[in-house]
């Protein structure tokens, strides 16, 4: 509806309501380096306000057999992000005959949302994989393109409640080691994965949008032995090549209330 | 109607009824007039070498430049008419310089060799509604030397913006000379500094003038992996990247001696 | 000089090879070059869209109404649009955007049938195309200003999806829009989910037809006549207006808004 106001000239003048172009869609992400994994994470809620719009829409998204994209903020921004990084990543592939590496991708990423800066995708990004060198890879972004390479990262809707956590048991902050003992500089896969699930399960009971589902991705380095993953439930292995990266999803039931 | 056969070498676009485009082939011939140009690989990296003509004694042989960088791990040795050669180089160092802003990566030399290429067919006529880039093809023949994760190579791109590896080759005037010594000489297991030496002893065989370090031009990139006593030349000239560089006259004489 | 290739444009033989299937990245245009675009708002507007999965397929349902403002101003608009054989979708927003994107759409159908080719565009791309079409606008600051449903079924899979304005995207077995996302959602969830293999067309017919009286009841922007679209092996069905059997002898005993004096 349009309205008059009076402007300071005193003349009226017609006033435009504003189309937003943004919304935001809830959930929350989560990315977890490990010596030779790591570990990418997202619940798969889609909300709006208070209404729950489906209870399965990925945010989690596999881009190679390395790389994996979390992507949370405004659904509609987040999925035309992700088929322009992997246009991108196709386009690479056909001019350079080569997987681009995930610290490239992270670059490109930069690059994508930064040519945007004035009209920005609402997105915050996490990309997890493996590095050229074999070491677990986590890069987290904001929406207008900062980025740095972390051992863990949380964002979304329920960063305050998990990135605090993960900050205490992750990077051990707040806790003195034993005497004569230290901290560790990377913990083992299945540890790395209750934390993930805790995380998951604790953001599901105290924040409204966080829920329905989880999908956690694990990439596994060359040579490194998946055997961690047969005490797990719930896992599908979607690795593609032979002796290369591994990659799984294990895919959990989160409270739906 | 057909046009008479002299006809078909008027238009850059416009194919001879035997399937030829005569403005490339003569493209490719003004590089057989240029000055003989050579690049051997091993597996310790890749050495280029040019021949300077030094027409008149009153020209200062260090300003003719024949081998230019276009990246910190690679760069190109022209024959041919070497001004067309800055259009070229001036966009392989552009596309070079955007790769590792976009990608945080050094580019493959595959790649700039593929991107000369691009441009190297730019010419002819206009462009949907836009201007015509270029009239006429490159009349210049590049050998680009560099080094990438896939180890020391050598690429040969030329008017007809093909570009294909080489172990060793020669372009220009005596390049059909120097060819065939390639192939007599060059073998696998080549230390930089036989590279060197040949490139420099092929040169000197095919050149008038007696080879020094005024005129010819010498210029080499090292393998990452290369084994340190490879190098004949002292330390300050081995950069810390050990990436592309062009030898100055001194260590250019330190090799000269060898020979 | 320009370096970036994929600027320079193509050959000009490109006019008589105009299939641009080679992906060119194309940088972006400078985004203050069209000047400023008005940003539009609805005017004639349609309210919820229903739907849910059953057994053989996908049902949709939405009112005859098409408002101005709070006027009833059309009163038998049709807001199911069939597409193809096999995809249905419902639009609430604005209803003029609504037909301009059912003339595209049947453009695009059109020339689909001409190119016959026996490839024929299924629900999922018909989705695919509208949310490419919404997110394209919205970015443009220039929305189609609708929330759509596409409901439909093609090779044995039954595919319900929902569309917007902004772009954004979701499926799930029961979909509303509007108002019904509020009122009737919860409804329909509590009657689907887990169902959707079992529930035959009828019972799923009498969910819809549930949850529009509950909707009539509630939504002042809604009419107690509406259609109902089904889609499944068979193809597209899309019923007769029908009227909702209502009842308002319950008013009577409703005490406390207005002026009873007792």
């Amino acid at each position: 509806m349009e309205h008059s106001f009076a402007s300071p000239s005193g003349h009226p003048q017609p006033h435009q309501r504003h189309f937003n172009p943004y919304s935001e869609n809830g959930g929350t992400i989560l990315a977890i380096a490990g010596a030779n994994f790591s570990v990418i994470a997202g619940d798969t809620r889609q909300s709006e306000g208070y209404s729950i719009q489906t209870r399965y829409a990925p945010k989690v998204f596999r881009l190679t057999d390395k790389a994996v994209l979390a992507t949370n903020g405004f659904a509609a921004d987040g999925n035309m992000f992700v088929k322009k990084v992997r246009q991108r990543l196709e386009w690479y592939r056909h001019a350079h005959s080569k997987d681009m590496p995930i610290r490239a991708i992270a670059r490109l990423i930069q690059t994508m949302l930064y040519a945007r800066r004035f009209f920005p995708y609402y997105v915050y990004n996490i990309l997890g994989g493996i590095e050229e060198d074999g070491s677990g890879a986590v890069y987290s972004f904001d929406p207008v393109g900062s980025y740095e390479r972390e051992a863990c990262r949380a964002a979304g809707a329920a960063q305050s409640l998990v990135q605090p956590f993960l900050d205490n048991q992750i990077y051990f902050k707040n806790q003195t080691p034993a005497h004569g003992t230290s901290h560790p500089a990377h913990l083992p896969l299945d540890h790395v994965l209750e934390l993930v699930i805790d995380s998951f399960t604790s953001a599901t009971e105290r924040h409204i949008e966080v829920g329905d589902g989880l999908e956690i991705y694990v990439v596994l380095a060359k040579g490194s032995t998946p055997q961690v993953l047969d005490r797990w439930q719930g896992v599908t292995e979607m690795t593609t090549t032979q002796d290369g990266e591994r990659m799984f999803v294990i895919r959990r039931n989160l409270k739906r209330d | 109607m057909f046009l008479t056969r002299s006809e078909y070498d008027r238009g850059v676009n416009t194919f001879s009824p035997e399937g030829r485009l005569f403005q490339v082939e003569y493209a490719m011939e003004a590089i057989k007039l240029g000055s003989t140009t050579v690049g051997i690989r091993t597996p310790h990296g890749v050495v280029l070498a040019v021949e300077k003509r030094v027409h008149s004694p009153l020209l200062e042989s260090a300003s003719i430049e024949k081998i230019m960088e276009i990246d910190t791990h690679l760069g190109c040795a022209m024959s041919g008419l070497t001004a067309d050669a800055r259009t070229i180089i001036d966009h392989a160092r552009v596309t070079a310089q955007n790769h590792s802003f976009t990608y945080d990566e050094k580019i493959k030399v595959e790649s700039v060799a593929q991107a000369v290429c691009d441009l190297a067919l730019r010419f002819g006529e206009s462009v949907h509604d836009e201007e015509a880039m270029m009239s006429r093809p490159f009349g210049v023949a590049l050998l680009i030397a560099g080094n990438d994760e896939l180890g020391p190579q050598l690429y040969h791109t030329d008017p007809s913006g093909t570009s294909m590896r080489y172990d060793a080759k020669a372009i220009g005037s005596g390049s059909e000379a120097a060819q065939s010594e390639l192939q007599d000489k060059w073998h696998k297991q080549m230390t930089l500094q036989e590279a060197q030496i040949l490139t420099l002893r092929v040169l000197k065989q095919v050149m008038e003038e007696k080879l020094d370090q005024h005129n010819v031009q010498v210029a080499q990139v090292h393998s990452v992996y290369s084994h340190p006593f490879v190098h004949c030349l002292t330390a300050s000239q081995v950069t810390a990247e050990k990436g592309f560089e062009i030898l100055d006259e001194t260590s250019l004489k330190g090799v000269i001696e060898l020979m | 000089m320009d370096h970036f290739p994929t600027n320079w444009g193509r050959p000009r033989n490109d006019t008589i090879d105009p299939y641009g299937t080679y992906p060119i990245h194309q940088r972006p245009k400078d985004a203050f070059s069209t000047g400023i675009q008005r940003t539009q708002h609805p005017i004639v507007t349609g309210t919820s869209v229903l739907a849910i999965k059953f057994k053989d397929g996908v049902m949709m349902a939405a009112d005859n109404l098409a408002s101005y403002g709070s006027l009833a101003r059309f009163r038998d608009i049709q807001r199911l649009h069939p597409v193809g054989d096999n995809t249905v979708i419902g639009a609430g927003g604005d209803m003029s955007d609504f037909q301009y994107l059912q003339s595209i759409l049947d453009e695009l159908m059109v020339d689909e049938f001409c190119a016959s080719d026996g490839h024929t565009l299924g629900p999922a791309e018909v989705h695919n195309y509208l949310s490419e079409l919404m997110y394209a606008r919205r970015s443009k600051m220039d929305p189609l200003w609708n929330s759509l449903l596409v409901g439909g079924f093609k090779d044995g899979k039954r595919f319900l999806a929902y569309v917007d304005l902004l772009g954004t995207t979701y499926a799930s077995s029961t979909l509303a829009t509007g108002y019904g996302a509020y009122i009737a959602q919860p409804l329909l969830r509590r009657a689907v989910e887990g169902n959707e293999d079992t529930l035959t067309k009828e019972e799923a017919r009498k969910i819809l037809e549930q949850s529009m009286q509950v909707l009539f009841y509630r939504d002042a922007r809604s009419i107690d006549q509406f259609q109902i679209a089904t889609v499944t092996a068979a193809g597209v069905h899309i019923s007769e207006a029908r009227k909702l059997e209502t009842s308002w002898s319950f008013a009577e005993g409703i005490r406390g808004y207005g002026a009873q004096t007792q």
